[in-house]
């Protein structure tokens, strides 16, 4: 087969393993947005910090797995944003100009929690054991299992989520609210409740993509912020709060920054998602769907 | 004509009176001159911000970017052209007003937390860009070294004695917060603040909510970029690392503690925030850690900042004083 052919495909499939971990970081941001309105400057710490919480794992029991750390460290990720929610985001709420307010408090509380990593774990990157071990080559392409594992998960995690919120009482609570909070409040949905279900649902989804992608890169205390805000013009590009629009942004993004990283080099990776998000914001401010979909 | 007196301009004024006679008692300090220079760069800067935030309600995250592309202009234009440093500063301020209203444009149609997030990415943008334009001479990410410093006719600014720089940073700051008092209080301040607090009901008075808008990030993208340029100068030398998250966070510190929407506000925090900076350096990577709580704690308790708390105490205290000009504030004045 021709060598440029084998490349070009051997690039469409990184994007589409890297987008699968992208879109499920997406859909949280793109949930907490959408259902409380609030726009978390944090994500990306609470990716690191799904991260560390998996290498401490791996750390301190020499016989940890991943099934293992999946179980202990999300619904960790899921209390700990519920209980931030309580503790940082609610009482703002009712404040005027609270969504500028929370942003900066999420910003503060973003500090916070990289200068904690820092403080405990150090400035050196930490890897994390890759998921599988070995590659497979179906019909001449190199595709490696951690790979596969990762799409596999991903798109596990995404379809779980979209059962979610269509069959379960909360989730179709969190749905009404994010097509109109007033009413929801009237028909007496507990709004408090499902806001702070909404901060942990979403940084359990960030902190399962933190794991996916650390064995991939490094660990890093202020590792966050790259994958938060390719995340964010993904959401943006897709209509924040609109889900569906998440998962198509994440791939057609991530295909594209994988073909600017090959032919192009790193550097132009960040300039390259700059423009799509100006782009995105001059021609359709809403994004590719900008409504619950 | 009549003049207003207003309790804004009498703490502005006297700030600056203090800052005028201060180094006659610490001139051979020139450790605290160095710390009250950057306080009046960034507080000058944070200002200006909280004049984008407080005043206009326009919620950016891109003042250090204006920041920053305006140190660069300054920089690279009197390194390699050999232009005066004092046409570099204003070069360097066009430029950055240029580039305000490059990210103004598409924030015309967008609501508050869509600007905020549009800035924000160009905040992260700029780092990456400069690192990307090394071959044009930006020095990369070790940054731009030996940048021209001032000159005032036949005399040259060094780093050895910082009271030239000093008064360089106290005129040029001042200058910036004149600018930004003045429009404030003019009936374009008026139209941002009406913009601020009721959109629809501005707009149906006639005011052009696009061109307000657009003034406002030229403006303050401008008037950043001034001080961005002054701090090339005097620092000799920029890197990308000054779009660090620790200078934003401690930037946004002056805006919040200073009190939002509330006119020399920030830039007092700026001089509180850079002193308990210095205060607890001993503390290393704590540091940090203790400023990020400082933010949340700040936002939950004082949500006014200093001055706004004064505020609250001269509604009841200082009417008297300043008469009817009081009443007025207090309706202004009050936190976005």
């Amino acid at each position: 087969m021709n060598i440029w052919v084998q490349q070009i495909i051997q690039v469409i499939i990184s994007g589409i393993v890297t987008a699968s971990a992208y879109a499920i970081m997406g859909i949280g941001l793109s949930v907490i947005y959408g259902i409380s309105r609030v726009f978390n400057f944090a994500y990306g710490s609470f990716f690191t910090w799904g991260a560390y919480f998996a290498w401490i794992l791996f750390a301190t029991f020499s016989w940890m797995n991943y099934p293992l750390v999946f179980l202990i460290v999300v619904p960790a990720m899921f209390f700990l944003g519920m209980g931030t929610e309580k503790v940082v985001v609610r009482s703002l709420r009712w404040r005027k100009n609270w969504q500028v307010t929370t942003m900066m408090v999420t910003l503060g509380l973003a500090f916070l929690m990289d200068n904690l990593a820092l403080v405990i774990f150090g400035g050196f990157a930490k890897p994390l054991p890759p998921l599988f071990h070995g590659a497979i080559n179906p019909f001449g392409f190199t595709l490696s299992v951690q790979d596969l594992a990762m799409l596999i998960i991903a798109v596990t995690v995404m379809i779980a989520f979209g059962l979610f919120l269509s069959k379960t009482r909360i989730g179709r609570c969190m749905q009404a609210i994010s097509q109109d909070m007033t009413g929801a409040e009237i028909v007496g949905i507990p709004i408090k409740k499902v806001f702070s279900y909404t901060f942990g649902l979403s940084t359990a989804l960030v902190g399962t993509g933190g794991i996916l992608l650390a064995p991939r890169y490094f660990i890093t205390p202020h590792g966050g912020w790259a994958p938060f805000f390719r995340v964010f013009v993904i959401v943006a590009f897709g209509g924040l709060g609109s889900i569906r629009g998440t998962l198509y942004a994440a791939f057609i993004l991530a295909i594209f920054e994988s073909f600017v990283s090959w032919s192009l080099g790193a550097t132009w990776v960040m300039p390259f998602w700059f423009l799509v998000f100006l782009g995105v914001l001059a021609f359709r401010p809403s994004g590719l769907m900008g409504t619950w979909g | 004509m009549k003049i207003e007196i207003r309790q804004e301009l009498i703490i502005f004024l006297a700030m600056y009176l203090v800052l005028l006679i201060l180094p006659l008692f610490l001139y051979k300090d020139a450790y605290v001159i160095g710390i009250l220079i950057t306080c009046m760069v960034w507080g000058a800067m944070a200002s200006v911000w909280n004049f984008t935030m407080g005043y206009a309600g326009i919620f950016t995250f891109g003042q250090f970017g204006f920041f920053v592309v305006a140190a660069y202009t300054s920089g690279m234009v009197t390194k390699y052209l050999g232009i005066s440093p004092w046409l570099g500063i204003l070069i360097g301020g066009l430029m950055a007003a240029v580039v305000g209203v490059l990210i103004g444009l598409p924030c015309m149609k967008l609501k508050g937390a869509y600007i905020a997030l549009i800035t924000f990415a160009l905040h992260l943008v700029v780092a990456p860009m400069i690192k990307v334009a090394d071959p044009l001479g930006t020095g990369g990410s070790t940054g731009l070294m030996s940048i021209p410093k001032l000159s005032l006719g036949a005399y040259t600014f060094s780093r050895t004695d910082l009271i030239p720089w000093y008064y360089t940073a106290l005129v040029i700051s001042f200058l910036v917060l004149l600018v930004v008092y003045k429009t404030i209080f003019s009936s374009v301040g008026l139209g941002f603040i009406g913009l601020r607090d009721s959109e629809d009901f501005a707009k149906t008075l006639g005011i052009n909510e696009y061109k307000y808008k657009l003034l406002v990030f030229g403006l303050s993208a401008f008037l950043t970029g001034i001080m961005g340029g002054f701090y090339a100068h005097y620092a000799g030398i920029i890197s990308p690392r000054l779009l660090g998250l620790d200078i934003f966070l401690l930037v946004m510190l002056m805006m919040i503690i200073g009190g939002m929407g509330i006119f020399p506000g920030a830039f007092l925090g700026g001089f509180i925030i850079l002193f308990l900076n210095e205060f607890l350096r001993p503390l290393e990577a704590y540091r940090f850690l203790i400023f990020g709580a400082i933010v949340i704690v700040a936002i939950k308790l004082m949500p006014e900042g200093i001055l706004g708390h004064l505020n609250i105490f001269k509604n009841r205290m200082g009417k008297r004083l300043l008469g009817r000009a009081a009443e007025v504030e207090t309706t202004r004045g009050q936190n976005i």
